[in-house]
C-alpha cells in the first residue's frame, strides 16, 4: 500500500480512538487527502468554549513536506489572517518534520491560541490591536469565538444581541464610532478606517482627529 | 595569488641547488621549467608570458577539482581538531567553510561546536524513541550518554545490513549505536519495528537512524532526504525527528541514496539524480561561502572560476575582472552537461559562446572597458529610463517656469501649467499674456518671451538629449553585434560551398569567421564605451578617450562593411587580405582602449560626473544639472 494513505489512514484512525485530545478529523468528499480538523478552544483564554474548524488538504510527498492546514472558523489572532484563515506556524513551514503527525499540528495549533506571537504576525492589523491593548483584544477575540466558533456570549452585555455588532467585531469603543459618524461619514466606513488606524488604548490620543478624518475623505 | 607564490618559492630552492652543481645547464633548465609551470596549471585560460593590463589571473575549476579543494580543507580539518573526516565535513560545513574561525571556537568550545554543527547529540541527550508514537516527547530519559562520537562509525553499523534475522534488526538502532544504551533500552525493547513515519510494520523493514537513533525505515529516510535535496535544495539534511538537530554526514547520504542501503524499491534513477544534486549543492555552497571562487553562471554549467585578486571590494575601482569558466554554449538539457574545460570540443558555432562573466559583478557578460559600479550604474538608467525617455522626447514638453513635464491633451495652444498655473503657448513656449488678444501671434520667431522660454526648456531637454545620444549608440551596438553574427551563419554556408567548389582549403576560408569574432567583440567594447562615456567627467580625459573610441569605431564599422561585400570566388584572395589586413588593426584598435582605460583605472585616471561607489565625489562643476 502506498505510504502515504497507510500512513494518513493510521492517522485518522489513532485520532479516533484518542478520546482525551478532543481532537476530532473528518473526511471532505472522500478523500482522506482533504481532511476537516477540529479542537475546542483552549481553556482560559479569549478562545475557550470555542469549537475551531481546520481545513487540512496532505501534500504528494507528506509527511516529508508539511500538511497545508487554515482555519475554516474565522479566529481573531495575530498569527491567523482575520480574513483568510491562513497560518503563521514554524511547523507549517520550515521547522515541520516528518515525525510530526496531524494529531500534533492540530495541538500545536491549539497551543499557538494559548501563545500569540505578535512580533511574527500573520495579520498586522489585529497584531497592532494585540500590542496596543491586550485587554480590548481579548474581547474581540471573545467576541469572534462567541460569534463565529459558537463560544459562550462575551461579558459585555452587547454580546447578547442577535445581531452582529460590527463594532465589537473591529475590535472598537462605540462612542468612538459614533463620535465620527456623527460628523456625516457613514458607519462602516468609520469602522474600517478606525480599524485600520488601530484607533484604541493609548494610540487614541496620538491619533488626532484630523487625522481620522483625512482617511475619511480619501476612502 | 598564494599556491602560485608556493610554486615558484620551491623553484627558487630548486634553481639554487642547481646552479651550485651545473651552472652549464642553467639556462635549458629554465625554459624547461617554464613549460612544466604551464602544465602544472593545466586549467589555465589566461597563459601567455604576458598578461595584458585589462585582464585579470583567474583559474577555471570543474566541479570535481572543486571537490578536492573541499576535501584538502575537510582533511586539514580533521588533522588539527582530530576528527573524522564527516564530522570535519559537518562543522566547515556550518562555519561557512571559515576554517580559521572554526578552528578558534571549537578550540574553546568544541562540545557546543559539535552540537550547533548537528555532529553530535546534546549533553543530557534523550532517550531515542523506537515506539511508533514519537510525538510523545515525555520519554525524555535519564541516560547520559557521551555527547560526542563519531557519526560515521555508527553509520556503517547501522546501515549496513549486518544483521541477518529481522528480529534483530528490529532492535539494531539502539543495540549497536552504544553499548552504554544497550542495557538501559533491553527491558522495553518494543515487540516489532515500526516506522514512525510511515508506520509500516513488516519484518522486513529496515531501521536506519543517525547519531541520535532516533530509527525510521530506509524507504522513509530515502523520500525524506530526495524531497530535501530536491525540492528544497538543501544540503542539510537534518533527523526528521522534531527538534532534533543532528545532521546526516555525506556517507550516509551516499548509503540511503545510491548503495546497498538504499531500499530495495527506490527508482534508482531518481537516487543518483538525488546524490548528483546533493554533491551540487555542497560544491555551491563551498563555493559561494568562498570569496576567492565564484560559480559559473551560465545555465547548466557546473564550473566554477578562481579569481583571488578580485575578492575586495576596492579592486572593483581599478580593474574589471571578467573571467570566463572556459565551458562553451549551453545545454540542452541538464542531463547532456558539457565536459570539463579541459577537452577541447573541437569546432565550436559562434552560437557557441563562451561563459564569459565578471567576477566581480553579476553582469554575465563582459562589460569591459567600463568598471563594475559605472556599468551596474548604466545598466539601472537604461532599465529605469530609456522607455520613458523616448516617449517623453517625443510627446512632452517641459514648462518653461517650473520645468514640469506637460503632455498636451487637446488641441488649444493656450497651455496652463498645472503645477504652477503658467500660463504658456505649446507652439513658441513664451508666456501667454504676449500673445495679447491674438490667438496666433507667435509665428514672429525672435519673439524675447519664447527665446527665453525656448533656452530654459533646452537646457532641460539637453540632458535628455545627451542620455539618449549614448543610449542610442549603447544599443545600436549590442544590435549590429547581433546581425553581424546572424549575417555570418549564412555566410560561413557560402564558404563551405566555395570550399567544395574551388580549391579553396579549409583554413582558407576560415578568415570570416574570425573577423566576425573580432567584429563582435569590439561591439562590445564599444558598447561599453558609450555607458563609460555617458559618466566620464569632461575634460582632456575625457576626449582622448573618446578619440580612442572613435577610432576603434571607424576600424569597426569599415570591417563591418568589408564582410557584408558580395563574395565571389574570384575575388575571395583580395578580400582575404582586406578583411585579415582590417581585422588585425581592429583587434590592435580595441586592445589600445582596453589597455588604455585598463591603465586610466589603476592611475585613477578617470573621473565621472555622478559619484560612483569607491571613487571621489565629483567636484561640483563637472555634474550634470
Amino acid at each position: 500500500m502506498d505510504a502515504r494513505l497507510r500512513r494518513v489512514n493510521k492517522e485518522i484512525a489513532d485520532c479516533k480512538k484518542d478520546r482525551t485530545s478532543n481532537i476530532s478529523l473528518e473526511l471532505i468528499d472522500n478523500s482522506p487527502f482533504h481532511l476537516r480538523g477540529s479542537f475546542p478552544g483552549p481553556e482560559d483564554t479569549p478562545y475557550q468554549g470555542g469549537h475551531f474548524e481546520v481545513d487540512i488538504i496532505i501534500p504528494d510527498s507528506y509527511p516529508f513536506q508539511p500538511v497545508k492546514m487554515k482555519f475554516l472558523t474565522k479566529v481573531y489572532h495575530p498569527n491567523v489572517s482575520s480574513a483568510s484563515g491562513a497560518i503563521c506556524l514554524d511547523i507549517l513551514k520550515d521547522a515541520w518534520s516528518p515525525v510530526l503527525t496531524l494529531k500534533s499540528t492540530l495541538i500545536s495549533l491549539q497551543s499557538l491560541l494559548c501563545s500569540p506571537e505578535p512580533n511574527d504576525p500573520q495579520d498586522a492589523e489585529v497584531a497592532k490591536h494585540y500590542t496596543t491593548s491586550k485587554g480590548s483584544f481579548e474581547e474581540t477575540a471573545r467576541y469572534w469565538t462567541h460569534i463565529y466558533a459558537g463560544g459562550p456570549g462575551a461579558k459585555d452585555p452587547k454580546g447578547s444581541k442577535n445581531i452582529r455588532d460590527e463594532v465589537a467585531i473591529a475590535g472598537l469603543e462605540n462612542a468612538h464610532v459614533d463620535q465620527f459618524e456623527g460628523l456625516g461619514f457613514p458607519r462602516n466606513k468609520v469602522i474600517d478606517v478606525l480599524r485600520r488606524l488601530n484607533y484604541r488604548g493609548a494610540n487614541v490620543a496620538q491619533i488626532s482627529e484630523d487625522r481620522v478624518v483625512e482617511e475619511l475623505l480619501k476612502s | 595569488m598564494s599556491s602560485d607564490y608556493e610554486i615558484s618559492d620551491n623553484e627558487g630552492d630548486y634553481y639554487d641547488s642547481d646552479e651550485m652543481m651545473e651552472d652549464y645547464q642553467n639556462d635549458d633548465q629554465d625554459e624547461d621549467d617554464m613549460e612544466m609551470d604551464d602544465y602544472n596549471d593545466d586549467f589555465r585560460i589566461n597563459t601567455g608570458p604576458k598578461r595584458k593590463s585589462y585582464e585579470v589571473d583567474y583559474t577555471s575549476l570543474s566541479q570535481s577539482s572543486v571537490e578536492e579543494s573541499l576535501k584538502e580543507d575537510v582533511d586539514h580539518i580533521c588533522g588539527i581538531l582530530g576528527v573524522d573526516p564527516a564530522v570535519a565535513a559537518l562543522l566547515l560545513r556550518h562555519q561557512g567553510w571559515n576554517k580559521e574561525s572554526l578552528i578558534e571556537k571549537y578550540m574553546e568550545t568544541p562540545t557546543k561546536v559539535l552540537v550547533d554543527s548537528g555532529a553530535a547529540v546534546p549533553e543530557p541527550a534523550r532517550e531515542p524513541i523506537v515506539r511508533a508514537h514519537s510525538v510523545d516527547r515525555s520519554a525524555a530519559g535519564p541516560s547520559s550518554r557521551r555527547a560526542i562520537r563519531s557519526n560515521s562509525k555508527l553509520l556503517s553499523s547501522l546501515t549496513l545490513p549486518t544483521r541477518s534475522s529481522a528480529q534483530k534488526s528490529i532492535s539494531s538502532p539502539a543495540a549497536s549505536a552504544s553499548k552504554f544504551r544497550k542495557d538501559a533500552k533491553s527491558s522495553e525493547e518494543p515487540e516489532s519495528f515500526v516506522c514512525p513515519i510511515c508506520f509500516d510494520d513488516s519484518p522486513e523493514l529496515k531501521p536506519v537512524a543517525l547519531d541520535c537513533g532516533h530509527s525510521a525505515c530506509s524507504g522513509c529516510w530515502n523520500a525524506y532526504t530526495i524531497s530535501k535535496i530536491r525540492d528544497e535544495g538543501e544540503h542539510c539534511i537534518r533527523c526528521m525527528t522534531e527538534g532534533c538537530a543532528i545532521v546526516a554526514p555525506d556517507d550516509f547520504v551516499h548509503n540511503i541514496l545510491v548503495s546497498d542501503a538504499a531500499p530495495p524499491g527506490s527508482d534508482t534513477n531518481e537516487n543518483l539524480v538525488a546524490w548528483t544534486r546533493f554533491q551540487e549543492l555542497l560544491v555551491r555552497s563551498f563555493v559561494s561561502s568562498n570569496s576567492k571562487l565564484k560559480f559559473c553562471p551560465y545555465p547548466g554549467c557546473t564550473n566554477t572560476v578562481s579569481c583571488p585578486s578580485a575578492t575586495s571590494k576596492s579592486v572593483l575601482t581599478t580593474m574589471v575582472p571578467i573571467v570566463s569558466c572556459g565551458a562553451k554554449g549551453i545545454p540542452r538539457s541538464a542531463n547532456d552537461k558539457k565536459p570539463a574545460p579541459s577537452s577541447p570540443s573541437g569546432i565550436t558555432s559562434l552560437y557557441d559562446k563562451e561563459h564569459v562573466f565578471c567576477f566581480g559583478c553579476p553582469i554575465e557578460s563582459d562589460h569591459r572597458p567600463v568598471v563594475c559600479g559605472v556599468a551596474r550604474l548604466w545598466l539601472k538608467k537604461c532599465e529605469d529610463d530609456s522607455e520613458t525617455a523616448n516617449w517623453i522626447k517625443s510627446n512632452t514638453k517641459e514648462c518653461s517656469k517650473c520645468q514640469s513635464t506637460i503632455e498636451k491633451n487637446g488641441g488649444c495652444n493656450h497651455m496652463t501649467c498645472k503645477k504652477c498655473k503658467y500660463e504658456f503657448c505649446w507652439v513658441c513656449m513664451g508666456p501667454w499674456s504676449e500673445h495679447g488678444t491674438a490667438w496666433y501671434s507667435c509665428n514672429r520667431y525672435d519673439e524675447k518671451g519664447g527665446i527665453e522660454a525656448r533656452d530654459a526648456q533646452s537646457r532641460s531637454r539637453a540632458s535628455l538629449e545627451r542620455y539618449l545620444h549614448y543610449y542610442n549608440r549603447w544599443a545600436n551596438h549590442e544590435q549590429s553585434a547581433k546581425l553581424s553574427v546572424e549575417l555570418y551563419a549564412k555566410t560561413e554556408k557560402k564558404m563551405e560551398d566555395m570550399q567544395i567548389t574551388s580549391d579553396l582549403t579549409w583554413i582558407e576560408v576560415q578568415f570570416m569567421k574570425k573577423a566576425v569574432e573580432e567584429v563582435e567583440k569590439c561591439r562590445m567594447t564599444l558598447k561599453w564605451t558609450y555607458a563609460m562615456a555617458y559618466y566620464l567627467a569632461r575634460g582632456n580625459e575625457k576626449d582622448l578617450f573618446e578619440d580612442n573610441q572613435r577610432d576603434l569605431e571607424k576600424a569597426v564599422e569599415d570591417l563591418s562593411e568589408l564582410l557584408e561585400s558580395p563574395i565571389e570566388t574570384e575575388n575571395i584572395p583580395v578580400l582575404r587580405q582586406k578583411v585579415t589586413d582590417k581585422t588585425v588593426y581592429v583587434q590592435k584598435r580595441n586592445e589600445i582602449v582596453l589597455e588604455d582605460t585598463a591603465t586610466g583605472f589603476l592611475d585613477g585616471r578617470w573621473k565621472w560626473n555622478v559619484s560612483v561607489d569607491g571613487f571621489e565625489d565629483p567636484a561640483e562643476e563637472v555634474r550634470i544639472d
